[in-house]
């Protein structure tokens, strides 16, 4: 009876690789009905990358893919054929939100274009989720997520002292675009909702990273100011770090595994209770440290002593004792750590769904909670080309005869 | 400038008739109320303001906002109107400063709950209860309301009340540990720049936010919206969260990366991040820069394979490269469609062309801090007007014209204030 707020509305979507997957995930974790328009003939990357179930490859075996695509359907065209492109037109036409993160102009020759889709339905929110936008001079270059990062300016702020500038460790670019794309697209599905207006939604993978560094950009146009890459170090805060523990228990695959934890001591008294918890009450009266300027004066000093206490812990049971004395610190945590977290795991946040080939594997479920519609992840992955005759047929009317002759053509693979 | 943007953007591909209604935000008229501090919950109702929504923020009497305190500021000198990060993070936004705690403070909050649509805040999960958040007794005020709820670990579990700051966030989502130099295993998992856990757990909740107000705007209930900013970055962090379930791997910030070229490199005259994931541009790479015979060897003829030996292949790409200026790589390998890109300054990303054509930097005149250039637009509505209406507010700037649009004046006002209420 209360269904989710996104129910009935439905999705064709036409992007790969993470970005644009990410974005219609949230749509479908908040019961949109997410179409996905695939084909053997150009798998999406996802599709192709690491891990892989139980270590075999595959298209449908892919932890990448499956993890973002969870309650999605998929549709097989290929869109080489003009047979297919009708039928994505056909799907476009029974949809309220089309979105592609292909290069630009592509959309436009599938006959997919958002004027093309105004044309067939007024109402139509497009996406064009691209890297540098859907104008400017260098509309046409290509981007992917983990670019973003350097060319946002995140790299340059990003790394050690004295080091090279470095990345963030994952491709930050696509996730965060999806979530803005989300955001945006709801946004403009609410305005529909008021005044009955579809529109367009040019999204910048680069505009949309730089908006996550607003403070790093004031500085330099307030104060002409670079600011140095300082480690995990923070101006109001000392000690600001990840710090070594012991390894994890057991190792993995033979080898040991490195266990950090990290530690953020935001004020004097924090600085008191920090000393306590770990022995060395004395740190906290002590004249190198007492005081925040003492402290990021002697950060050095003030380091070696943290990890002195933190290398002969495990990490997680540093955090607990220091959480215990009111310090604020976390595990560094694990993909393995997460799927153990007894946090996450009470908090019932991994999901696990029959998979048609890979059987039960946990993924990472919904961030996000709504208590008059709960919302569920619906179904696992799909796998490729899994919806096509039920989304032709029930959805775009098209015979048994027909799906045959697409089959026979080579429009459906 | 914005709109002729959009505008001339479609027209390579005209929209029929476009209709001329005026550019007002997709959220014009949506009221919000934000009780937050420091990035994630700012952040959220941002999103929102920029698009329309009136929100109103509310701070502490005389403390205000954390982030107020946090820098950077014009000349490095201190001062709570002045602060970047506020001034960026609360751009739409009217201010009041209201005591929570107080019975008086709470009865102007429930006056402010009644009209609203959207309450977004990020108060301490056990606090709520004392401070009147509780959903049941917000919704019987407002059935229509959305309250959105940010907590660090959410509002259940055993680390609900564990202390947090973005780097502990950061690295209890499992971000900071896929993050260092290869090779170099002595080097702790290094943080990201700036506060990406509360942008993230921000950026999540306006889209859940938005899509229980869509929700309202059809007729539903209002309800009850929790996000947690730890969950936030678990969902984000590539394979790193299903490598373990798939392949009992631990993905480590030193070791192999599985795909490879994907690091930065140095040229002549300053870093490109070199960016092959698709074969075809590898091979795109490789004649760029003239077929060199150790390309063809077999262990480097495939993505993976480029992944496992990076060590061996880095320092032969590495040769050609710092003999490469940045712009002009730049351009030869994006004409070639292989998706290089420069390792940004902040005055390279002010300074940009495209970025200026797509009007992406707004100045905005803030009364205390000065006129500066601020990030703009994270995307373009064809229809609707992302766009920059207010500066940010001084401290419990609109207390008299938000109070007086909830009938407080004159004598009630000023009692107000001199019990430290308002």
């Amino acid at each position: 009876m209360n269904k989710p707020p996104l129910t009935g509305i439905r999705v064709a979507d036409f992007t790969w690789v993470w970005a644009g997957p990410y974005c219609t995930m949230q749509l479908a974790h908040m019961g949109a009905d997410v179409i996905r328009v695939e084909s053997q003939t150009r798998m999406c990357v996802s599709r192709l990358t690491l891990p892989w179930a139980g270590g075999k490859t595959g298209p449908n075996r892919s932890g990448y893919f499956n993890q973002y695509n969870q309650g999605k359907r998929s549709i097989a065209l290929n869109l080489k054929l003009e047979s297919a492109r009708e039928a994505a037109r056909r799907l476009a036409s029974k949809c309220d939100v089309v979105i592609n993160n292909f290069a630009a102009g592509v959309m436009d020759r599938l006959g997919l274009g958002y004027a093309d889709l105004a044309r067939i339905k007024p109402d139509i929110i497009g996406v064009s989720l691209t890297g540098y936008g859907d104008s400017g001079p260098l509309r046409d270059y290509v981007a992917y997520g983990p670019a973003q990062v350097p060319l946002s300016g995140m790299s340059a702020l990003t790394g050690y002292r004295g080091w090279p500038p470095m990345h963030v460790g994952f491709s930050y670019g696509d996730p965060n675009a999806g979530t803005h794309a989300a955001f945006a697209i709801i946004a403009a599905l609410y305005h529909r909702e008021r005044t009955g207006e579809g529109q367009y939604l040019d999204m910048s993978q680069w505009e949309s990273t730089m908006a996550l560094m607003g403070e790093a950009m004031l500085d330099w146009t307030m104060n002409q100011h670079q600011p140095e890459r300082d480690g995990s170090r923070d101006p109001s805060m000392a000690p600001h770090g990840v710090f070594r523990c012991r390894d994890m228990p057991e190792p993995i695959a033979g080898s040991a595994v490195d266990m950090w934890v990290a530690i953020a001591v935001a004020g004097d008294d924090e600085f008191a209770r920090f000393s306590q918890a770990v022995g060395r009450a004395e740190l906290a009266r002590d004249d190198r440290f007492a005081t925040l300027a003492a402290r990021k004066k002697n950060e050095d000093e003030l380091e070696a002593i943290v990890t002195q206490w933190t290398s002969q812990r495990l990490a997680a049971d540093a955090a607990e004792i220091l959480q215990n004395a009111g310090v604020t610190a976390a595990v560094c945590a694990t993909g393995r750590d997460l799927d153990e977290d007894p946090h996450l795991n009470e908090r019932g946040f991994f999901v696990e769904h029959d998979h048609l080939e890979i059987g039960r594997v946990r993924h990472a479920g919904i961030p996000f909670r709504m208590s008059e519609t709960p919302l569920a992840i619906k179904s696992p992955a799909p796998l490729l080309g899994q919806h096509t005759d039920e989304v032709l047929r029930d959805l775009l009317g098209y015979s048994a005869g027909e799906i045959e002759n697409l089959r026979a053509e080579g429009a459906l693979k | 400038m914005r709109r002729d943007d959009a505008i001339a953007m479609v027209g390579r591909s005209p929209p029929m008739r476009v209709k001329k209604t005026a550019m007002t935000g997709p959220l014009a008229g949506v009221r919000v109320i934000e009780a937050g501090e420091m990035v994630a919950a700012p952040y959220a109702a941002k999103l929102m303001a920029d698009l329309g929504a009136d929100v109103i923020k509310i701070e502490r009497p005389q403390i205000g906002d954390r982030s107020r305190s946090r820098g950077p500021f014009p000349g490095g000198a201190a001062h709570p109107d002045k602060s970047g990060l506020f001034i960026y993070l609360n751009t739409n936004k009217r201010g009041i400063t209201l005591d929570l705690e107080s019975a008086r403070g709470s009865k102007i909050f429930d006056r402010m709950i009644a009209r609203a649509d959207l309450l977004i805040h990020s108060c301490a999960p056990s606090e709520m209860g004392r401070i009147g958040l509780d959903f049941a007794r917000i919704a019987a005020i407002n059935p229509k309301l959305v309250m959105t709820s940010i907590a660090p670990f959410g509002l259940s579990g055993p680390h609900r009340d564990w202390r947090a700051e973005d780097i502990t966030l950061w690295s209890a989502g499992g971000a900071c540990y896929l993050n260092g130099a290869r090779n170099h295993p002595e080097l702790p998992p290094l943080k990201a720049y700036g506060y990406q856990a509360g942008y993230q757990g921000g950026a999540h909740a306006a889209a859940a936010a938005m899509g229980a107000l869509f929700g309202v705007a059809r007729g539903g209930a209002g309800q009850h919206v929790e996000i947690s900013i730890q969950e936030s970055v678990v969902a984000i962090i590539e394979m790193a969260n299903t490598f373990w379930p798939y392949m009992r791997v631990v993905a480590t910030r030193y070791g192999p990366k599985p795909v490879q070229p994907l690091d930065s490199v140095e040229c002549k005259d300053g870093w490109i991040f070199l960016c092959c994931v698709e074969e075809h541009q590898w091979r795109q790479f490789v004649e760029l820069m003239g077929n060199p015979e150790w390309a063809a060897e077999e262990i480097f003829n495939e993505r993976f394979k480029r992944g496992q030996n990076w060590d061996a292949l880095r320092p032969l790409v590495a040769e050609w490269v710092g003999q490469q200026t940045v712009q002009d790589l730049y351009q030869k390998a994006q004409a070639r469609r292989v998706p290089f890109a420069p390792i940004s300054s902040l005055g390279d990303l002010v300074n940009s062309e495209h970025l200026r054509a797509r009007g992406f930097f707004v100045d905005v005149t803030h009364p205390v801090a000065g006129r500066f250039k601020y990030p703009g637009a994270p995307y373009q509505l064809s229809r609707t007007q992302w766009e920059i209406r207010r500066s940010a507010p001084l401290l419990g700037q609109h207390n008299q014209e938000v109070f007086a649009e909830l009938g407080l004046m004159g004598e009630d006002l000023a009692a107000l204030a001199r019990d430290g209420v308002i």
